[in-house]
């Protein structure tokens, strides 16, 4: 009689305990089917502040001369950059041109040296240097002090 | 490809660029567009937190001068206004100098120097004998059997201007080719002329005082390459060359 009666509490409860495992299990397989939360994208929500309406400004309309001042400089503009873009294509392919000129005449005269300007240069690229800006870099220029904290938020998924 | 009997000699030369320092000055059209960009931003924004402080600042004046009931707000701590910050600001940006865009070297057209012209590119021209004339040429070396073109090429470089010159060529193939013929004089059937061939690199490192110029040299742009490269040669090394 002492023996029976704690033998079943334990099959039962091994069963119990079995049963509410796989239900855990299943649980959490649900969960993570479910697609992960996307992190949001700090730069494309406006805090709530800048849409105020004192912040709006006030200025004076403009004026049909300054609208058309305007439209005039834009076509100008286009006129402009389409000018420019025709001139660097042209000088890319005078550069191309001229380089197969130079490749040409360089397999007349032999193919070995042919093949060792055909070659790809590996330590070409990646090819990095700054830009130049607006005044050159000063001599013995100390620039002043300052910490930098970054406080970037960091999302985890 | 036989070594014998090849009717041209090979020459490899560098096209040695100094790469611009500073922005080239805006046309009138780019000026005019950015003006125009900026008072369409300017027109399309809202106020930000410094202009809404300047505002309201200057309502407090206003109204500090009407009445004088504001007596109960500035006790305490001394406010510091917006208008006051500008101006040390721009106190401060105008204490500082930037170093001219026109150099001395500019004034003085300095033709050896590499201080010159920061907003274009500066070539390299050397002097050299060429049979028995003395021709200013970009840097070139005859080729030697061994040893590729742009081998050839950088070793003219380091002729030039030492070892110790860091440039970083564009590459394996030439970029251009001057072929010429001998004089009567000399033409022979074995030879008949030369064949240069151009190959470019940019200067890395912006100090030559370490180089030892053993002939005489240019830094010149593309504009003042006339001056100084008779009439073929130059059409050939315009080609492969951009403003």
């Amino acid at each position: 009689p002492c023996r029976a009666q704690p033998k079943k509490k334990k099959k039962v409860d091994v069963k119990k305990e079995q049963a509410q495992k796989e239900r855990m299990k299943k649980k959490l397989k649900k969960l993570e089917k479910a697609p992960p939360e996307l992190i949001p994208i700090e730069d494309f929500i406006t805090p709530l502040k800048y849409s105020e309406s004192n912040r709006v400004r006030s200025l004076p309309a403009l004026s049909s001369e300054e609208s058309e001042r305007r439209v005039l400089l834009l076509k100008k503009w286009c006129l402009f950059k389409q000018k420019q873009d025709e001139a660097e294509k042209k000088a890319i392919k005078a550069l191309v041109e001229s380089q197969q000129e130079a490749l040409k005449e360089l397999r007349l005269e032999s193919e070995e040296l042919f093949e060792a300007a055909i070659r790809r240069d590996e330590g070409l690229f990646p090819f990095e240097r700054a830009g130049p800006s607006y005044t050159p870099p000063l001599p013995g220029y100390d620039p002043p002090e300052g910490k930098c904290v970054d406080i970037t938020r960091v999302y985890t998924q | 490809s036989a070594a014998a009997g090849r009717p041209w000699r090979l020459f490899g030369a560098m096209c040695l660029l100094r790469l611009p320092r500073i922005t080239q000055p805006r046309e009138k059209v780019e000026e005019e567009m950015a003006a125009l960009m900026e008072q369409i931003e300017l027109e399309k924004s809202h106020y930000s937190d410094h202009e809404i402080r300047k505002l309201e600042e200057e309502e407090q004046i206003k109204r500090k001068k009407e009445s004088l009931y504001d007596e109960d707000e500035a006790r305490g701590k001394a406010v510091i206004l917006a208008k006051d910050l500008e101006e040390k600001w721009e106190q401060k940006f105008l204490q500082f100098k930037a170093a001219p865009r026109i150099t001395d070297a500019d004034k003085r057209n300095d033709r050896t120097s590499l201080n010159r012209k920061l907003d274009s590119n500066l070539m390299l021209l050397v002097k050299q004998k060429i049979g028995n004339q003395e021709l200013w040429l970009l840097p070139q070396v005859e080729w030697q059997p061994g040893e590729t073109l742009r081998s050839t090429a950088e070793r003219a470089m380091a002729t030039f201007l030492g070892d110790h010159i860091q440039a970083k060529v564009l590459g394996n193939a030439p970029y251009g080719i001057y072929k010429y013929k001998f004089p009567r004089a000399i033409r022979t059937e074995n030879n008949v002329g030369a064949k240069v061939f151009f190959f470019k690199a940019f200067l890395q490192s912006s100090d030559l005082s370490q180089a030892e110029l053993k002939a005489d040299y240019l830094w010149v742009t593309k504009k003042e390459l006339g001056d100084y490269l008779k009439s073929e040669y130059l059409k050939k090394v315009n080609r492969f060359l951009l403003d």
